[in-house]
């Protein structure tokens, strides 16, 4: 294999693992428990630009030809583990604003409000992340290992996201199987039955509001150490709308569904079109791109709302069979 | 002195626009309590209908006018062939949020594709500028908010006192006890759509006009605006909406006048945390429970 083409399948590779991580972290909020989070792009970039200042030292290091808030150079995981910390801070602090106070569907607006207004800022306030340029020269922690050829340096980075997607899939599945995975659908299904039965269902949301954050930094962190760059045009609100087009496709609620779909939808839309024929102009690929995205979506919850791997329905045999006794009409709590 | 009160001049014309389309997007979610996201798009694509009369020879004004009627159009034929078929398929609150934003998506992008990504403008003068004290208006900016004067009046005295009013009240309050009491809730909802895509239309034009030049996503863009001042207003509540117009314009234009001009709409939203965490259902809302979607 040629090195162009084994650079092509890598970048394909960490575009999968990446856009899989994110996607499960919108669908603990919007898949497993309900919380509709339209800023989710927001802590994929916090994450992204944290992952980016904790590696790149100082800004004067490198000329200061950027500028950013403040940078120290860690190693490698401390950008990654700072990332995922700065995301999970931001995420309560935006889950405590709009989650606990305003009705659900104010919320939605709330969050999307808050996701322009963060590029407005990142845009314009030069000093906080370089503008609309956006930061650059972002170093890649396999870079270090100079016993490595380029290549082998990429194949390593590919084996870290993949490391990576393990570690978070194996979490997604201890935590949405556990008893506490009842309590987030419960609250998604029926919250005034999770209340009776002692849980508090705004604290279930704040938390995988807060988890989700976390894992959507982690994706960011992962994304700009691999490109190298990091710039607010990365992240427009539309973005968001990505990762629910790949819940929605692959199954909300479903671990390996949502796997699917982020694949499928983050990475095979954007090589689909390449194919099409529809030319080569840039801006009409990049606009087909979109609508494609929203006429999956649309098609998806016209046709197949459960997604192509559906969540799969909690069986307790035994139990329901004593409940259909006690209850003429059962209330599904735990699908 | 003068610096602020020509910065509030500014902010009137933009609480004028932002009245027209905060009016339209608040009166059809009230009615039908669909968050309608491609409610920017549909002023673009106004905008552009304006902008090809415009450059076929027509008065700018009157191609407001034919834009108006085609966002009523459009508005109407997107909830006949998309919006209400979803509803009925049983997709619920949350489910049509993301309808709207796909349909929103879809109008942009293949407007982007059309049109390419460049700057248009409309071939319109400004007109003669008036002064009062120190007020600096063009003809074209009395216009826009004459415009938005007759409008808002127009929505809240036909919703006061039209039958067609006390229909899209009722189903505000409550779709199926409206249509147990004989609203005809189908064609009610259908106007209410109608009406909004009207003032999209309007809002769209004025937009384009006020700020001169537009691309296929400028619509989409100052949606978010639109959403702050309704949500400021008391979503759902068409004269919170025009009061939430004018706190949101007159905000950000005194802003601009004084902070970074880019930041602009930063302030609009921080008076609308602020706003929210004292009055989580807005200035002018009751704090009601969600809804059912209407059908």
């Amino acid at each position: 294999m040629s090195a162009a083409t084994q650079y092509y399948i890598a970048t394909i590779c960490v575009y999968v693992g990446v856009n899989v991580i994110g996607a499960w972290g919108l669908d603990l909020q919007f898949g497993v428990t309900g919380v509709l989070n339209f800023a989710f792009i927001l802590f994929q970039a916090v994450g992204a630009y944290t992952a980016a200042m904790l590696s790149l030292g100082p800004a004067s290091a490198s000329g200061g030809f950027q500028q950013y808030l403040f940078g120290v150079h860690l190693p490698f995981p401390l950008p990654i583990i700072g990332a995922m910390l700065v995301g999970a801070a931001l995420s309560a602090v935006v889950g405590l604003i709009t989650l606990r106070r305003l009705r659900s569907d104010y919320q939605a607006m709330v969050m999307l409000v808050v996701s322009v207004v963060a590029t407005v800022v990142a845009q314009s306030v030069i000093g906080l992340v370089n503008g609309d340029a956006g930061l650059s020269l972002i170093p890649n922690p396999v870079m270090g290992l100079t016993a490595f050829t380029r290549q082998q340096q990429t194949w390593l980075f590919v084996a870290l996201c993949a490391a990576l997607m393990v570690i978070v899939g194996a979490f997604m599945y201890a935590l949405v199987y556990s008893p506490y995975g009842r309590v987030l659908r419960g609250t998604r299904e029926n919250e005034p039955a999770i209340e009776a039965m002692g849980r508090s269902a705004a604290r279930a949301r704040l938390q995988v509001f807060v988890i989700g954050g976390a894992l959507g930094a982690l994706s960011g962190a992962l994304l700009a150490e691999f490109i190298g760059a990091w710039a607010p045009s990365e992240w427009l609100y539309p973005e968001t709308f990505v990762f629910f087009t790949a819940v929605i496709v692959g199954g909300r609620g479903s671990i390996s569904g949502v796997a699917l779909g982020a694949a499928l939808v983050g990475v095979g839309i954007q090589q689909a079109v390449q194919y099409m024929p529809i030319g080569s102009n840039p801006v009409v690929l990049a606009s087909m791109e979109w609508v494609i995205t929203g006429l999956l979506t649309m098609t998806f919850l016209w046709f197949r709302p459960q997604g192509l791997l559906p969540e799969q329905r909690r069986r307790f045999a035994r139990r329901r069979e004593r409940e259909a006794r006690a209850l003429p009409r059962e209330q599904a709590v735990s699908r | 002195m003068a610096v602020f009160i020509s910065a509030v001049g500014f902010g009137v014309v933009t609480a004028a626009i932002l009245a027209i389309s905060a009016v339209g997007f608040t009166l059809q979610f009230s009615v039908t309590n669909v968050f309608n996201l491609s409610f920017g798009s549909v002023m673009t694509i106004c905008g552009f209908v304006a902008y090809w009369l415009n450059h076929g020879g027509l008065n700018i004004w009157l191609a407001m006018a034919a834009a108006a009627v085609a966002g009523g159009l459009i508005s109407l034929a997107l909830n006949e062939l998309v919006f209400a078929p979803f509803i009925r398929h049983g997709l619920n609150l949350f489910g049509m949020v993301i309808i709207t934003i796909s349909v929103g998506l879809i109008a942009d992008h293949s407007l982007q594709a059309l049109v390419g990504p460049s700057f248009f403008a409309y071939t319109a003068r400004a007109g003669r500028a008036f002064h009062f004290a120190d007020f600096v208006l063009t003809r074209q900016e009395l216009a826009i908010i004459g415009i938005a004067l007759v409008l808002t009046v127009l929505v809240q005295v036909g919703l006061q006192y039209t039958r067609l009013g006390r229909a899209m009240r009722g189903l505000a309050v409550n779709a199926s006890l409206a249509r147990a009491c004989g609203v005809p809730t189908r064609r009610v909802i259908a106007l209410a759509w109608f009406v909004s895509g009207v003032l999209a239309g309007v809002g769209g034009v004025a937009l384009f006009l006020d700020i001169s030049t537009f691309t296929a996503t400028t619509g989409s863009e100052f949606l978010i605006v639109i959403i702050a001042a309704a949500v400021l207003g008391g979503i759902g509540s068409p004269r919170g909406a025009v009061l939430g117009a004018v706190v949101v314009g007159i905000v950000t234009e005194v802003g601009a006048a004084y902070w970074n001009p880019e930041l602009k709409d930063v302030l609009a939203f921080g008076v609308l945390i602020v706003v929210l965490l004292v009055r989580p259902q807005g200035l002018f809302a009751q704090l009601a429970t969600e809804r059912a979607l209407a059908r």
